[in-house]
C-alpha cells in the first residue's frame, strides 16, 4: 500500500522517530533498575512484565505524537485526504505503519531486556510470548492510531494523547502484562494464557471494528 | 400524565422513592446474615448507584451514535449531560464502596475488580471532558467526543474482565449483583432504591439540559448585543 | 454546455459563525470562475466544499456531475487542487512525492507522466533531491506536478500566484493556457489583473454571500470601482 511504503521510506530516511524511541526504551529500563532495585537483592522478577509493557506503551505515545505530526505541517493530511481513498484504507495504512515501527523497536529492546531483568530462559515459551507481544501490539497501535488522529487536531495535541490513551488501554495492559511476566517468572504454556490471549485477541478486533465506525469522522471535518 | 413526568415532579417523585428505599433497607429488610453485618445496608445504595452510572453512560453512547448520524447538536449536548452525570455517579460509587470498605474490611481501598474499573471509569470520562476542553469548534468538538465516548463505553466492560485476571489479593470479591441470593424484602429494598436512583438520573439529566441550553441562549443573545 | 459544477443554498457554519450563508453559482464545463473577496468571506471555505475536504452544513454542491457528500469519490479523482499549502513531505524527494500520489490515484502511466510533468516544470535536474531542500517556488511547481499528476477535469486554485517567483509564474500561467481547453477552473485570488485575463465569470464574495456576479467581459475600471466597494484591502491591479 503506497501510504505504508511512504511512511516506511520517510521514516528510515531520517531514522529520528525510531532513535529516538529505541534510546528511550533502552534509557526507560536502566531508570527502573535504579528505581527499583532500593533493598539489597531485591527480586524484580513479578515485575518484568509491567516493567517492558509500560515502557513501550510510553513510547508509543511518542511514537504517535511524531507520526502525525508530520502529516499536520506540511497540510499533507488535505493532499492525503483529497485522494480517492477510503478513511479507514489510511487508518489500516497509519496502523501498520506504526505497529512496523513498534515491532522493530521490540527487536532490540526484548533481548536487551531480557538481558538485564530476566533470570531464567524462555526459550521454550518463545512462541506464545511473540503471540502476546503482536496482539497486544495490534490493540496498542490499532487504538493508539485512532485517537492520535483525534488529538492532533486539538489545541494541545501532545499532551491529550497520554490523558486520553492510557485508560483506554488499560485491559491490554493488564492481559499483556500478567502472561508476558507469567512468561518470564514461572514459563507458561499456551494452556496457562489462553484466556489472556483470547482476550487480546477480543480486544484487538472490538477495537478495530469500532475503528473502521469511527475513523471516517475522527479523520474528517 | 405529563404532570407526573416534569422537571420538579421528577426529583419529588425520585426523592420519595429514594427515601423509601432507605427506610426499607434499614427498617424492613432483615440484617445481612454474611460477616459484613450492618454495613452491608450500604449496598442499597451503592449498586443503585453503580448502575446507574452505567445506565448514563450508556444513554451517552446513544447519544454519540446518534450525533455522529445527525450532526444534529442536541445528542453531543444530551451526551455532555449524561457524561457529567454519569461520572458524578461513579465518583459516588467509589466513595460509597471506599465507605463500605472500610466498615465491612478495615481498609479504604482494595484493588478489587469493581472500585478499579470505576476508578478507570473515572479517568476515562475525565479525558472526555479534557477533551472536550481542548477542541474549541462546536461540530468538531462534538465529533471528537462522540468518537470518544463510544470508544470509551466499549473499553468499560473490556476493563471489568481485565480486572478479573489480576490476582485477588486479600478482599474478597462478595457482591453478587444477580441478586438471587436476596430475600424478598432485601429485593424489594433495593428494587425502590434502583428505581428512586434512575429517576433521580432522569430529573437530573432534564435539568442539566435546560441548563446548557439557557446558556447557549445567554451566549447568543451575549453575541448579538456584543457584535 | 453541461454543468461541471452547481451549487445551490451552501451554507457552513463553524462553531458560532455563520461563514457561508447560502451561495448558489454555477459553472459550466470549460469555463474559469475568479473568485474575489475580502479576507474571511468564505472564499478558501467556499473552495474546500468543491475538494470534499469540508462538508457542507446545508445545500448542494455537485462537482462533475456527482454531489460532494454522497458521492465524493469520484469527485475526488476528477479534482485537482493547489493552494498556498504545498501539501509536500520534505524528507521524500520530488520523485518519491509524486510516485507516492500517483499511486494513490492510480495513475496508468506512472513513470511517463511524473518525467513529463517534472521536465514541464524545469525540475528535472532536482528530482532526486529531498524536497526540503527546494526553495519555495520550486515547491510551489512541484505542488502543482502533483495537482495536476492524476489529469483532473477541474481544478481548483487558491491563491496560486501567491509567493512564487515571476519563473514560477511564467510557468504556471503557461501551464495553464495549455490545458486551458478542455478543463474547468476555480481559483481564488487577489490578484485581479490575473482574475481578469483567465476568468470566464467573476464573482466576489463578501460575508458569506455573493456580493457580484459577472460574466467576463466587464471593463477593468469599473470592475475596479466594484472591487474597492466590497474588498476593504487595496486591489492589487
Amino acid at each position: 500500500m503506497a501510504i505504508l511504503r511512504k511512511d516506511l521510506i520517510r521514516e528510515l530516511r531520517t531514522r529520528e522517530m525510531l532513535i529516538s524511541m529505541i534510546l528511550f526504551v533502552l534509557l526507560a529500563m536502566v531508570i527502573f533498575h535504579y528505581a527499583f532495585t532500593v533493598k539489597e537483592g531485591a527480586d524484580l522478577t513479578y515485575f518484568t512484565g509491567g516493567m517492558l509493557w509500560v515502557t513501550f506503551i510510553f513510547a508509543m505515545l511518542l511514537g504517535l505524537n511524531r507520526s502525525f505530526a508530520q502529516e499536520k505541517d506540511e497540510r499533507c493530511l488535505d493532499g492525503l485526504l483529497l485522494c480517492p481513498v477510503d478513511r479507514v484504507t489510511i487508518f489500516l495504512a497509519k496502523t501498520a505503519g506504526n505497529l512496523i515501527f513498534l515491532l522493530i523497536i521490540q527487536v532490540v529492546a526484548v533481548p536487551v531486556f531480557t538481558l538485564f531483568f530476566v533470570e531464567r530462559s524462555y526459550a521454550g515459551d518463545l512462541l506464545p510470548f511473540l503471540v502476546v507481544l503482536l496482539l497486544a501490539d495490534v490493540g496498542i497501535c490499532a487504538l493508539g492510531t485512532l485517537l492520535a488522529t483525534i488529538s492532533m487536531n486539538t489545541r494541545s495535541r501532545d499532551l491529550l494523547l497520554p490523558i486520553i490513551f492510557l485508560p483506554l488501554i488499560v485491559p491490554v495492559l493488564i492481559a499483556a502484562t500478567g502472561a508476558t511476566t507469567l512468561i518470564f517468572a514461572e514459563g507458561a504454556g499456551f494452556g496457562g494464557l489462553l484466556a489472556r490471549v483470547l482476550f487480546l485477541l477480543g480486544f484487538d478486533v472490538v477495537f478495530i471494528v469500532a475503528a473502521y465506525g469511527t475513523y471516517d469522522f475522527a479523520i474528517g471535518e | 400524565m405529563k404532570q407526573l413526568v416534569s422537571a420538579p415532579a421528577l426529583f419529588v417523585e425520585a426523592g420519595i422513592c429514594l427515601v423509601a428505599g432507605l427506610l426499607l433497607a434499614f427498617l424492613y429488610a432483615p440484617v445481612d446474615a454474611s460477616s459484613m453485618g450492618f454495613s452491608q445496608k450500604i449496598f442499597f445504595y451503592h449498586v443503585p448507584i453503580a448502575e446507574t452510572a452505567l445506565v448514563a453512560f450508556g444513554i451517552a453512547l446513544v447519544a454519540a451514535i446518534a450525533y455522529l448520524r445527525t450532526q444534529n447538536l442536541k445528542w453531543d449536548r444530551l451526551g455532555l449531560v449524561c457524561v457529567r452525570l454519569g461520572l458524578l455517579f461513579s465518583l459516588l460509587v467509589m466513595v460509597t464502596g471506599m465507605i463500605w470498605g472500610k466498615a465491612a474490611w478495615g481498609v479504604w481501598w482494595a484493588w478489587e475488580p469493581r472500585l478499579t474499573t470505576f476508578l478507570l471509569v473515572c479517568f476515562l470520562y475525565i479525558a472526555y471532558l479534557v477533551l472536550r476542553s481542548v477542541v474549541e469548534e462546536e461540530q468538531r468538538r462534538a465529533t471528537y467526543a462522540a468518537v470518544f465516548a463510544i470508544i470509551a463505553f466499549i473499553d468499560v466492560p473490556m476493563t471489568f474482565f481485565a480486572t478479573r485476571f489480576l490476582p485477588e489479593g486479600l478482599h474478597p470479591v462478595v457482591i453478587t449483583t444477580g441478586g438471587t441470593g436476596m430475600e424478598a424484602s432485601m429485593l424489594v429494598s433495593f428494587l425502590i432504591s434502583m428505581l428512586g436512583m434512575t429517576l433521580l438520573l432522569v430529573a437530573l439529566i432534564r435539568r442539566d439540559l435546560a441548563v446548557e441550553d439557557l446558556k447557549d441562549r445567554v451566549a447568543d443573545l451575549k453575541n448579538t448585543i456584543g457584535g | 454546455m453541461p454543468l461541471e459544477i452547481d451549487v445551490e443554498g451552501l451554507r457552513k457554519t463553524f462553531g458560532r459563525r455563520e461563514v457561508l450563508k447560502g451561495l448558489s453559482f454555477s459553472l459550466e464545463r470549460g469555463g474559469f470562475l475568479s473568485i474575489f473577496g475580502p479576507n474571511g468571506a468564505g472564499k478558501t471555505t467556499t473552495l474546500r466544499v468543491l475538494a470534499t475536504l469540508l462538508t457542507a452544513g446545508a445545500g448542494t454542491v455537485r462537482v462533475a456531475g456527482h454531489d460532494v457528500r454522497d458521492d465524493p469519490m469520484p469527485v475526488r479523482r476528477t479534482i485537482g487542487f493547489i493552494s498556498h499549502d504545498p501539501m509536500l513531505y520534505l524528507d521524500l524527494t520530488a520523485q518519491e512525492n509524486l510516485r507516492f500520489y500517483a499511486d494513490m490515484y492510480g495513475v496508468d502511466d506512472r513513470e511517463a507522466r511524473i518525467t513529463e510533468l517534472l521536465e514541464r516544470l524545469e525540475l528535472s535536474h532536482r528530482r532526486h533531491d529531498v524536497a526540503r531542500t527546494y526553495s519555495k517556488g520550486m515547491r510551489q511547481r512541484l505542488a502543482i506536478a502533483r495537482a495536476i499528476l492524476h489529469r483532473p477535469r477541474v481544478l481548483l486554485l487558491d491563491e496560486p500566484h501567491s509567493g512564487l517567483d515571476p519563473r514560477a509564474v511564467d510557468i504556471l500561467d503557461g501551464l495553464l493556457t495549455e490545458i486551458r481547453d478542455e478543463h474547468t477552473f476555480v481559483m481564488v485570488t487577489h490578484n485581479i489583473a490575473k482574475g481578469l485575463e483567465w476568468g470566464t465569470r467573476l464573482m466576489i464574495i463578501e460575508n458569506g454571500r455573493i456580493a457580484y456576479e459577472h460574466a467576463a467581459g466587464v471593463d477593468p475600471e469599473s470592475f475596479s470601482a466594484v472591487y474597492r466597494e466590497h474588498v476593504q484591502e487595496g486591489a492589487v491591479l
